[in-house]
């Protein structure tokens, strides 16, 4: 899903190679970037269920203002994750409902 | 802290603000809550229309660039990371900074906190995979990530279309655009640009839904009456993993209204013509003063920068006559032609020349060879010429400006250009490069150029890979439809064609006034 080379923007800048953990699973991203940008990039698109109906939310507004795209970061719940820039080791969990625990 | 000047909101008209006023000498405070300044500049990749004046033919990204360096030259300071909670009438801020709460104060403040994506409920559309087309944006062109493989993006004004091509450029497949609308919102340029490439519009048709039980695998459309009301067995499938809504924005004026600004039934606030609302010395500049351009989002900046510069004793009465003078008119140039605010609901029937609007541009995204004929910039002929299929009133002028030649012809910004056949084209490709809307084309049949019998076509080609050069391929037609085997000739990138490549390929001369696109084989 990267970008690596696009016709206007050109070559993408190198980043820094780093791995989160997503779910107990091992993944790479790039340090500084949003959360969202990492997990869509392994082809992760559900960020959180809803508590009453659990239905299933993703990215939506990518600037922090639907909350759609919140999870439980390091331990912290409902952490807008396309506004929330990735770093070494961080652990990123699906959240369900309020993000008290599964 | 105190400053003469608090500006909310680092984009266009924000900065545009901040820049005029230190550049009068106020000290000046801008505020955003992003990490990057820029507002929806950063995302805008394409080139904007407009006049010189405007920076027309630059992309949006490049306009940002300048404006921070202006910004940055004047001494503005930029806090970032930094929602504006609170304003009030005493003009006094309330900014939120990391875990801490701090006040501002200032003489002046200029709200320029911009808009926010309209939502639309349908069947599904909170599935992970539909998205604002804003969204999409800025994973694309920020992050750098694909937002979806396959996507159909609802709305068909100028966002959509532009969102549209900017996911082609960044390699996912845009499956149609779908609006509920009879007519394309859009400029018809920025439409025909999707449609030559194959993406089909889909007029007069609303979502059904979003299919998918985890995210989205699906979407049906269904064709809609006079009424908006569904046409039974209309439905359309398509497979997709993404839909982008492109359905307005609205101004995001919660700050304003705070405040107790007095408010339109549109949400807008009410202002005088510097912008100031009906609290002292707090103005309102850009998208959140009522919905436009990024072009006249600076200009209002500024016009608000200046007039607060005025009331705070920084310039006289007379420069401030003077620079408003200017501004205004750069203003009143952009509001302009039949995609103007005050003609957005005007139905769309003839030029201001008098020209037939063509009704295929409206409804499919491309105008036939029938309609195109009868207009100024487009004269068939021997040699090497441009040929303009630029058919509506919309503030653009560069093709003009930049030709060394003077080809072209455009009488006032919003006239449709005229090609000139009393002059010399020497085939530079500037003005195919410099279109904003990818409205020009060269046609070539030169003799000892071009093969007898043959037609060179060039044509802007802002997608990767590049073709190579004498590789196979095939033409296509401004529907979109394959017309013959094609093969390219040459291929042009410089930094005088503002990162917009040039390629030229043959065909036989039948297809001379058909063929507008190629793709490999
Ligand atoms: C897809 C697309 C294509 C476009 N193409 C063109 C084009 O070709 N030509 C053109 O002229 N225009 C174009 N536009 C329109 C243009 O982008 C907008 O009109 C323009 O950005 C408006 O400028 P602004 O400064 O008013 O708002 P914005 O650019 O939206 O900036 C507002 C800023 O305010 C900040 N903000 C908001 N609330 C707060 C708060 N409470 N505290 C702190 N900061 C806050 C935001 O973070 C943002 O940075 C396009 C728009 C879109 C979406
Ligand atoms: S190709 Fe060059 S000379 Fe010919 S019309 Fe365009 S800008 Fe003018
Ligand atoms: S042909 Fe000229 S006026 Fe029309 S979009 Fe292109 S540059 Fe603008
Ligand atoms: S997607 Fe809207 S807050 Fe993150």
């Amino acid at each position: 899903m990267r970008i690596i080379n696009h016709p206007i923007l050109g070559e993408a800048a190198p980043r820094k190679n780093i791995t989160f953990n997503f779910n107990g699973e091992e993944m790479t991203g790039f340090s500084g970037e949003p959360i969202a940008a990492a997990l869509r990039a392994n082809n992760i698109i559900i960020h959180r269920y809803t508590r009453k109906f659990h239905s299933p939310r993703g990215v939506f507004c990518a600037i922090g203002r639907c909350t759609d795209c919140v999870m439980i970061v390091n331990g912290r719940p409902n952490v807008r994750t396309c506004v929330t820039a990735l770093e070494e080791g961080m652990t990123v969990t699906t959240q369900y409902g309020a993000g008290g625990g599964a | 802290m105190s400053f003469d000047l608090m500006v909310i909101g680092a984009g266009p008209a924000g900065l545009s603000a901040a820049a005029e006023a230190a550049s009068h000498g106020l000290k000046v405070a801008v505020f955003d809550e992003n990490a990057l300044p820029g507002g929806q500049l950063f995302k805008q990749i394409h080139k904007f229309f407009g006049s010189k004046e405007h920076k027309a033919k630059m992309r949006g990204i490049d306009i940002g660039i300048e404006l921070l360096e202006e910004t940055d030259s004047l001494g503005v300071k930029v806090f970032l990371n930094s929602p504006v909670v609170g304003l009030y009438k005493n003009r006094e801020i309330v900014v939120r900074q990391k875990e801490t709460v701090r006040h501002f104060k200032a003489d002046s403040i200029i709200v320029a906190t911009g808009a926010s994506e309209n939502l639309l409920p349908f069947d599904g559309w909170t599935l992970p995979g539909v998205m604002g087309a804003g969204a999409a944006q800025t994973m694309m062109n920020i992050n750098r990530v694909k937002p979806g493989n396959r996507v159909l993006m609802l709305g068909s004004g100028n966002v959509g279309l532009v969102v549209g091509f900017q996911l082609l450029q960044a390699g996912c497949e845009l499956v149609a655009i779908a609006d509920a609308a009879p007519r394309i919102g859009g400029y018809g340029v920025h439409a025909s640009k999707l449609t030559r490439t194959g993406v089909p519009f889909y007029l007069s048709h609303t979502i059904m839904r979003a299919e998918g039980r985890e995210n989205v695998t699906g979407v049906v459309i269904g064709q809609v009456d006079e009424n908006w009301q569904h046409i039974p067995d209309t439905e359309k499938h398509f497979e997709v993993d993404t839909i982008c809504l492109a359905v307005g924005l609205s101004p995001s004026a919660q700050l304003l209204k705070m405040a107790g600004c007095k408010m339109s039934q549109n949400g807008t606030p009410v202002c005088d013509k510097s912008g100031e609302t009906s609290l002292y010395n707090i103005f309102a500049a850009g998208d959140v003063s009522g919905i436009e351009e990024a072009s006249s989002a600076m200009i209002e900046g500024r016009i608000s920068a200046a007039a607060a510069a005025k009331k705070l004793g920084f310039i006289s009465e007379k420069s401030f006559q003077k620079r408003s003078g200017e501004l205004d008119a750069a203003l009143s140039e952009l509001r302009q032609g039949m995609f103007a605010p005050q003609n957005r609901n005007a139905p769309l029937e003839k030029t201001d020349e008098g020209f037939n609007i063509s009704k295929s541009l409206l409804k499919k995204g491309y105008i036939t060879e029938e309609e195109i004929s009868e207009y100024p910039g487009f004269k068939p002929g021997a040699g090497i010429r441009p040929v303009i299929e630029c058919t509506q009133n919309i503030p653009c002028d560069p093709c003009r400006d930049i030709c060394p030649k003077g080809c072209i012809k455009v009488e006032n910004i919003v006239s449709l250009p005229v090609y000139d056949e009393n002059t010399n084209c020497t085939g530079c490709g500037l003005c195919v490069a410099a279109c904003p809307g990818q409205a020009i084309f060269l046609t070539d049949d030169r003799p000892g150029k071009v093969e007898e019998g043959k037609v060179a076509i060039t044509i802007p080609y802002e997608f990767l890979p590049l073709p190579e050069k004498v590789g196979p391929g095939m033409a296509y037609d401004r529907s979109g439809a394959p017309l013959c085997p094609a093969y390219v000739s040459k291929i042009q990138e410089s930094a005088f064609l503002g990162k917009t490549p040039l390629v030229t390929f043959v065909v036989p001369k039948n297809m001379a006034m058909r063929a507008r696109f190629w793709k490999a084989v």
